[in-house]
């Protein structure tokens, strides 16, 4: 097997040399190695091992290179919306590509811990190179912004959501408090505390309440599965846009448990503040 | 007598009517908010960019403008080339870069843009006069206000930075002949504008004769997609974006808030369409008794029909009248919160208020309230009159 397959190549090798030696051509470089976005791949129909020409600009005479990787996009918030394809090039077919001479835009330092980061950054700063040492943290804060901003637009659209919510809440428990207003004062003419009345209708907005919290916390994971799914195959990215987390579960049950009481005690305070005869009549 | 029933029916429960109307005023504020989203970008961004009056924008090829630093080459000649169109009335070449400029002690960096002051339309005079010298530039509020500077002053501009040698390079002295408001920066943004051709000098051989970017002016009842696709085709180093192309590359980039729009502003309208629907089967079903008496002395089926779609009508269109008002205020107040966008240019606004809006709120609400009232109402009319009249009687 190894025989048959090493004889073509060897063949090949040959043809090469031979090829090489009748032109007298200098010798050639072989093609340098690039990784290119999965999507231009898919979208060019480009496989590993193929050979593409990359240039700095449409008329320009490029290099030639072979594709030997393809790469992900990261999970970076910050390009969900942009389209542009990404290549990983050498630094120095890079360079000099964009006749960039020996030039970089940043260098990205490792460091061993918190303090190990402080001294490096102090050190790289007091250094008259005229860089600017900045750390993760700081450049997270600074490309941050507009994600904060989103962020900030999703909390108040989420308390528009909460007061709509909480009165629709209160408007529903309300209305079946109501209906049960001959059932109130039956209970109450056989002699059942107003106590006894008002715990047990709360009891019963926060069995509903927690109920729909379940119901509701099986509907929102549906929809941030489909969010993800329908986002991550719009914007051809593995970001995860929607995540429900146990504390947003909590905040979640906890608001509708506590809106849920709320409204059961005051309709039931408004209730039972009635005499019951007159909760008969219509 | 319906309107007299509707009324009387509705004061009867004041705090649940109220609470009713209250639900709705908050779905028809978010619908509201959710159909000037879904539009107002679109509108607003394109009155930004036909507000100069240039309909095509010629980027790089394969990009956008300026969102690389690509600029386009043998620019004169690409202006010759488009001028000789003769649905062509004016062409704007524009060249950016950043630029360091100092005043006293104090020194900071700008965004810069080469213009042709006869042709520009990247910003609005002030104060003082358009940059036609070499040594003239003009500035924004942001950059005036941090240099502490003002019109008429000296300022040392620089076109780079030395990081081995910490010196400026390609400095120059200019002055300063005018306040400008620049149209399609973003607020706080420091920048300033000169001549092109000063501009290309300073950043030196690389930027010789090239422009970052073409406006162009079609003239009045030009075919602005016909001419967009003869110029690309003419100039091949372009890519050419047409008012249309560019408001739609947008919405691409941020469909996430027309999408949201749609998923919230249908919630909305279902929300209050559960309120509604619930409230009004619930006075139905308490009033079962009464609505048998008004058909046992005669009231037509189709009267007891109006009477409860009338209810629902109105606690749908006096909450969607309250929520309009509400509306507004929430919009404001989003609105603030999004103008926070870095690089978003300051004449944006993503809740764009549009009489067109407010009908189609209140048309898409008052619609619902008749749906939901469809049921109760239907339930309330088809009642058998003796069963009913039975059953309340004993209860």
């Amino acid at each position: 097997m190894t025989a048959a397959l090493s004889l073509p190549l060897r063949a090949a090798i040959a043809f090469l040399a031979a090829a090489q030696s009748i032109d007298s051509l200098p010798p050639r470089h072989s093609p340098r190695s690039v990784a290119i976005d999965e999507r231009l791949a898919a979208d060019y129909s480009i496989r590993l091992g193929d050979t593409i020409v990359i240039a700095a600009t449409p008329a320009a005479v490029g290099d030639t290179v072979v594709v030997s990787a393809l790469v992900r996009r990261s999970r970076d918030p910050s390009e969900v919306a942009r389209g542009a394809y990404r290549i990983r090039v050498h630094l120095d077919q890079l360079q000099r590509l964009v006749g960039y001479g020996d030039r970089v835009e940043r260098f990205a330092v490792g460091t061993d811990g918190r303090t190990a980061t402080d001294s490096a950054l102090a050190a790289i700063d007091a250094a008259a190179f005229g860089f600017r040492a900045y750390s993760s943290r700081e450049i997270a804060v600074e490309s941050s912004t507009t994600f904060l901003v989103v962020s900030r637009f999703h909390r108040a659209i989420g308390v528009i959501t909460i007061v709509a919510s909480a009165i629709f809440l209160l408007c529903i428990m309300l209305l079946k408090v109501d209906e049960r207003r001959r059932d109130v004062a039956a209970l109450r003419l056989m002699g059942i505390s107003r106590r006894t009345i008002v715990r047990s209708v709360v009891l019963e907005s926060a069995l509903i309440a927690v109920l729909g919290s379940i119901a509701g916390v099986a509907i929102g994971a549906i929809v941030s599965a489909f969010v993800n799914w329908h986002y991550q195959r719009v914007y051809r990215t593995p970001l995860t846009f929607s995540l429900v987390t146990a504390q947003i579960v909590a905040i979640a049950v906890g608001l509708s448990l506590g809106l849920g009481i709320f409204a059961g005690l005051l309709a039931a305070q408004r209730l039972v503040r009635q005499p019951p005869l007159s909760l008969f009549r219509r | 007598m319906i309107l007299t029933l509707a009324r009387a029916s509705l004061v009867r429960h004041r705090a649940r009517t109220l609470l009713a109307i209250l639900g709705v005023a908050v779905s028809a504020a978010m619908l509201l908010d959710m159909v000037m989203l879904a539009t107002g970008m679109r509108v607003s961004f394109g009155s930004l960019l036909l507000s100069q009056g240039f309909q095509i924008r010629l980027a790089p090829k394969g990009t956008l403008p300026f969102d690389t630093d690509a600029t386009i080459p043998d620019a004169s000649n690409v202006v010759r080339t488009l001028m000789a169109r003769p649905d062509v009335v004016a062409v704007s070449p524009v060249l950016g870069a950043q630029l360091h400029v100092e005043h006293g002690a104090t020194s900071v960096s700008a965004a810069a843009l080469g213009t042709i002051a006869a042709v520009q339309g990247d910003y609005k005079l002030l104060i003082g006069h358009a940059p036609t010298r070499d040594d003239e530039i003009v500035a924004n509020d942001a950059l005036l206000m941090a240099l502490g500077a003002n019109v008429g002053d000296t300022l040392r501009v620089a076109a780079g930075f030395d990081p081995q040698l910490r010196t400026f390079t390609g400095q120059r002295t200019l002055r300063a002949v005018g306040r400008v408001h620049f149209i399609y920066l973003s607020a706080g943004e420091r920048a300033l504008a000169m001549p092109l051709e000063s501009l290309q000098a300073m950043e030196g051989a690389s930027r010789t004769d090239r422009a970052s970017l073409f406006m162009v002016r079609l003239r009045a009842g030009a075919n602005v997609e016909s001419a967009r696709s003869a110029i690309e085709q003419t100039v091949h180093t372009v890519s050419a974006i047409s008012t249309e192309t560019a408001i739609q590359q947008v919405e691409q980039r941020l469909s996430y808030f027309r999408q949201l729009a749609f998923i919230l502003g249908s919630v909305s309208l279902a929300v209050g369409f559960l309120l509604v629907t619930t409230l009004v089967t619930v006075s139905v079903n308490e009033r079962l008794g009464e609505f048998a008496v008004l058909r046992a002395i005669g009231v037509r089926r189709t009267r007891i029909l109006e009477q409860i779609m009338l209810e629902s009508a109105v606690i749908m269109i006096v909450g969607a009248v309250a929520g309009l008002g509400l509306g507004l205020v929430t919009a404001r107040y989003l609105n603030s919160i999004l103008a926070a966008f870095p690089g978003l240019p300051e004449a944006i606004s993503f809740f764009l208020f549009q009489p067109r809006d407010a009908w189609l709120s209140l048309g898409l609400l008052a619609l619902c309230g008749i749906l939901a009232g469809i049921y109760p109402a239907w339930r309330g009319a088809s009642l058998p009159i003796g069963p009913t009249l039975r059953e309340e009687a004993v209860a």
